[in-house]
């Protein structure tokens, strides 16, 4: 009897906690087609790294299931606190409090044990839709077919009903600790919504501030130079975002006392006597849960955006360093076995062999002074190339020919340093090589393979004559000028990781004998070297992809299950404070206010709630992903840069304002309807 | 004296044609400006029902309600709210007074709906709220205060507004004997001074002995009306007990 009436009762509530229940859901299918692809062979077959990948979404999911633990208790919380009066008419009625602990156990097992199933139900066909991207990803062929992974269910099972009922447990306890008293008049109890010492509070709103831009600005002092970062300064960079964003929530409302309920003026104007009050009577016990969320908020913003970032670095890295298939560099002039390694192996399109001369340094150089690619050219040496050898690689690219007088010459640099000599070309207009007064005559800052191929981010054009005469000084055994022997290839179809290996196996080595001095004594040791290097566009990407796939799938699996946590917390507190302050609603529909004008206030009520804890992250994580990004500009364009942030937030903004709607929609029913 | 409220023959029905209840059955009544009207009866008589229909909270099922020259059972929908807020006062027996807001805020709330100008909802509050006694405590929480200022601060927000009509609702139900007789002298002078127009629901004789009117309902229909004139709060006290015997007289009669 008492099992059916409780049941009745909590089926009459469930519409609160619809929000809740989806979130459950959702959480066991990204976990369980997660687990899923952690125990499948297929994917674990594909390379080497995604072995990786398998354990890292394991100990990701510890994390996640903490962060669900938290939305469980919350919730039970509130559901407890909701029917708080009807637990205690059952006490009063004479039912056992272990009995009404039972049932409250019951009605939360049959809500996980339903959830848990539907979820793994949605997890299946989450699985087959994850596969078959990294599956394409990768280029492989992919049927969809029902699997099922048992032990992706075992898992999945443990993880959840772990936390699950260690959750139940505890607020069980909870139940058998009540009194009767406290349950019937709970919804009574008035909350001290005074402020204590507001002039103190405000004193700590700009202390938050302060620490928030201490934050930003030892983090933007930190990744200014990748070389002398500090792993102990961003660790204290991230300790006072922390406590900067938990401080910020918790003075907040006296800054908005201060701000809007001080002065009649403000105070009484439109809704706002309603709304900030309705706001700061709260805020005391939300400044917790806003503080938690604003900090998660900020870490999915950064963490994504860090993400996005590393993977266009990967991107661009392969566009700008590897325009061409094969890449072969020598010190010996005959590079036939590559050749005929190549031809027999891959399906030859082009193949040019060139001359590359390194030259000591024109100050060209100094373009790059004071900015992140500082300290990057070669000791001392400037790389040269002729110009037609210049042209035949970029008709090979697709790419328009240049021409050049003897007295010119062309900067050719990395896309990201374009800017940088187009500035030094402007201020100094000449250069010279060996003796040689040049004009520049443009920078070209296509992408042609100079991560160590054809120069470290920039080569030198030069005409033909002149390319000559250094080529002729060379021969006469001019020590300063060196030589590199050069070959590239492309191929109709990308190369695999087995046709690389095959071509760096060609690469002869010279055994060199080395001396040390180790304690005072001289200890001789032998060093193999390698007499040239080659590069595979097919095994960069390979390598990349991998990276790719475990970055942003794990990254997108964390950050959506922390964020629909975060907003679902805050909907249910929304929700269930609609129930348990009504009469506010209603009083004011009352004393004349119309219900267009009631669903005003709620809009805007929610738009505070929802908006604050978003707000300071998006401001906080704008300029700090900025100053990280400081470090992937050697390959990645401030535009990118930016495309990025506007992905990440676009992509947490849509989720966030489902949440939103759902729960405006809920709300205004909820005061509304009778 | 000018009419400020008249009801004609209004009827309000619930329930289905199997089993029809009738809350109202055919009451009218007018009441003149400055009047100090009260409704007694049984639970169940309709005097709820009746101050629902004219605070437009509810709806006749037939005849008319004029305040002043309008008929409010014609008003649409979507005016009812503007109507409300700008022509009714309300104080309710559970005071409905926002914790959140502190006691002055409670009475400039329905300015600020009525979006009017801020400092003149400010310097209307502080004159009320001298006019209330409560001037003292404008700074307090709902939760801090005594039921009897409470409900003071609740006639301050039914009358800050200057409506045409208060609507009373059990006013005294939550209070002890004390706090009751003050706020009744507060609402006796609110009808002296500034001639309001009150209309009380009210089933406690002494609450009833303040007003100047006093209808009283039985079944849906007016049983019975006495008017105060000239005698004093005790003489009336004493005749409205005697038509609450007779009043109860009938029922055992039934």
């Amino acid at each position: 009897m008492l099992a059916k009436l409780s049941f009745r009762n909590a089926k009459r509530q469930a519409k609160d906690y619809t929000i809740y229940f989806i979130t459950i859901v959702l959480a066991v299918a990204l976990m369980f087609s997660f687990h899923s692809i952690a125990v499948s062979e297929d994917i674990e077959n594909l390379s080497q790294m995604m072995n990786y990948f398998s354990k890292t979404i394991l100990v990701i999911s510890m994390i996640i299931m903490v962060v669900m633990a938290w939305l469980i208790n919350y919730t039970m919380k509130f559901m407890l606190e909701k029917r708080s009066k009807e637990f205690g008419t059952y006490q009063i009625l004479g039912i056992e409090k272990k009995d009404i602990s039972n049932i409250f156990t019951l009605e939360n097992l049959i809500i996980g044990v339903f959830a848990f199933f539907v979820g793994i139900a949605g997890g299946t066909l989450l699985y087959q839709v994850f596969t078959s991207i990294i599956m394409k990803i990768f280029g492989q062929p992919y049927e969809i077919a029902i699997e099922f992974k048992i032990e992706a269910v075992g898992i999945t099972a443990m993880y959840f009903f772990g936390i699950f009922l260690l959750v139940l447990w505890n607020n069980r306890r909870k139940i058998k600790k009540t009194k009767v008293y406290d349950l019937l008049y709970a919804d009574k109890q008035n909350e001290n919504n005074k402020i204590k010492n507001p002039k103190g509070n405000l004193f700590l709103f700009v202390i938050s501030l302060v620490l928030l831009v201490c934050a930003y600005g030892i983090n933007a002092k930190e990744f200014q130079d990748p070389n002398t970062m500090s792993g102990r300064n961003i660790m204290l960079a991230v300790l006072l975002l922390i406590v900067g964003i938990y401080l910020f929530y918790f003075s907040l409302s006296s800054f908005i006392v201060k701000r809007y309920l001080e002065k009649p003026k403000r105070k009484y104007r439109k809704d706002n006597l309603f709304l900030y009050r309705n706001l700061t009577s709260k805020i005391n016990t939300m400044s917790l849960t806003m503080g938690t969320i604003a900090m998660l908020f900020t870490f999915i913003f950064i963490g994504g955006n860090v993400a996005l970032l590393l993977n266009q670095l990967l991107n661009n890295e392969i566009d700008m360093g590897y325009p061409f298939e094969v890449m072969v560099s020598s010190e010996e002039e005959d590079l036939s076995k590559y050749q005929t390694y190549i031809e027999e192996n891959s399906d030859v399109t082009d193949i040019y062999q060139y001359k590359l001369y390194q030259v000591p340094e024109t100050g060209v150089y100094h373009a790059l002074d004071g900015t992140s690619f500082e300290g990057r050219y070669e000791e001392g040496m400037d790389s040269v190339i002729g110009l037609s050898d210049y042209n035949r690689l970029r008709e090979i690219l697709g790419l328009e020919k240049v021409s050049l007088q003897s007295n010119e010459a062309i900067i050719q640099c990395m896309k990201t340093t374009e800017t940088y000599f187009e500035a030094y070309r402007k201020q100094n207009q000449r250069m010279e090589i060996r003796g040689e007064t040049l004009t520049i005559k443009e920078v070209k800052g296509d992408n042609f393979g100079q991560i160590y191929f054809n120069g470290y981010t920039y080569c030198l054009v030069v005409s033909d004559d002149l390319f000559n005469q250094i080529a002729e000084k060379n021969e006469q055994g001019d020590s300063e000028i060196g030589l590199q022997y050069k070959m590239i290839a492309q191929t109709k179809e990308t190369t695999s990781e087995d046709f690389y290996n095959g071509l760096f196996d060609l690469i002869p080595t010279r055994i060199v004998k080395k001396t040390v001095e180790v304690n005072g004594e001289r200890e001789e040791y032998e060093m193999e070297i390698y007499l040239g290097d080659v590069s595979t566009r097919g095994k960069r990407e390979s390598e990349t992809k991998s990276f790719f796939t475990i970055i942003s799938f794990l990254a997108f699996y964390i950050a959506l299950i922390c964020m629909m946590a975060a907003t679902t917390l805050l909907a249910i507190q929304q929700l269930s404070d609609s129930e348990k302050y009504k009469y506010r609603y209603q009083t004011l529909k009352k004393i004349g206010m119309d219900e267009l004008a009631t669903n005003q206030i709620i809009l805007k009520q929610l738009l505070i709630y929802f908006g604050l804890p978003i707000l300071l992250p998006l401001f906080l994580s704008i300029p700090i992903t900025l100053s990280v990004a400081n470090i992937f500009q050697i390959a990645v364009t401030l535009l990118e840069i930016w495309k990025i942030i506007g992905m990440t937030t676009g992509f947490v903004l849509l989720v966030y304002m489902i949440y939103f709607i759902a729960t405006d929609i809920q709300f205004e029913r909820n005061v509304n309807g009778e | 004296m000018k009419k400020i409220l008249r009801v004609e023959q209004i009827q309000k029905y619930y329930g289905n044609k199997e089993n029809l209840t009738k809350a109202i059955d055919g009451i009218s009544f007018e009441v003149e400006e400055g009047e100090f009207i009260g409704i007694m009866g049984a639970s169940g008589s309709g005097k709820t029902t009746l101050l629902n229909c004219i605070s437009t909270i509810d709806h006749v099922s037939s005849g008319h309600i004029f305040l002043e020259d309008r008929d409010i059972t014609e008003i649409k929908e979507e005016e009812i709210a503007k109507f409300r807020r700008e022509n009714l006062g309300f104080i309710f027996q559970d005071f409905n007074l926002l914790d959140t807001l502190t006691i002055e805020e409670n009475i400039a709330l329905i300015l600020t709906i009525n979006r009017m100008p801020e400092e003149e909802i400010e310097k209307k509050t502080k004159e009320i709220a001298r006019k209330l006694g409560i001037s003292d405590i404008l700074n307090k929480y709902p939760y801090q205060v005594s039921g009897g200022q409470k409900q003071r601060c609740a006639c301050g927000r039914a009358i800050v507004h200057s409506p045409k009509l208060i609507l009373a609702d059990e006013p005294t139900g939550s209070l002890d004997s004390k706090s009751a007789r003050q706020l009744l002298e507060i609402m006796e002078q609110m009808n002296r001074v500034m001639q309001t127009t009150i209309l009380m629901v009210t089933h406690d004789p002494l609450s009833a002995s303040y007003c100047s009117k006093i209808l009283f309902l039985k079944d849906g229909k007016i049983f019975n009306k006495i008017e105060k004139g000239d005698s004093t709060n005790l003489e009336f006290y004493n005749e409205i007990l005697d038509v609450l015997a007779l009043l109860g007289g009938d029922i055992r009669g039934c």
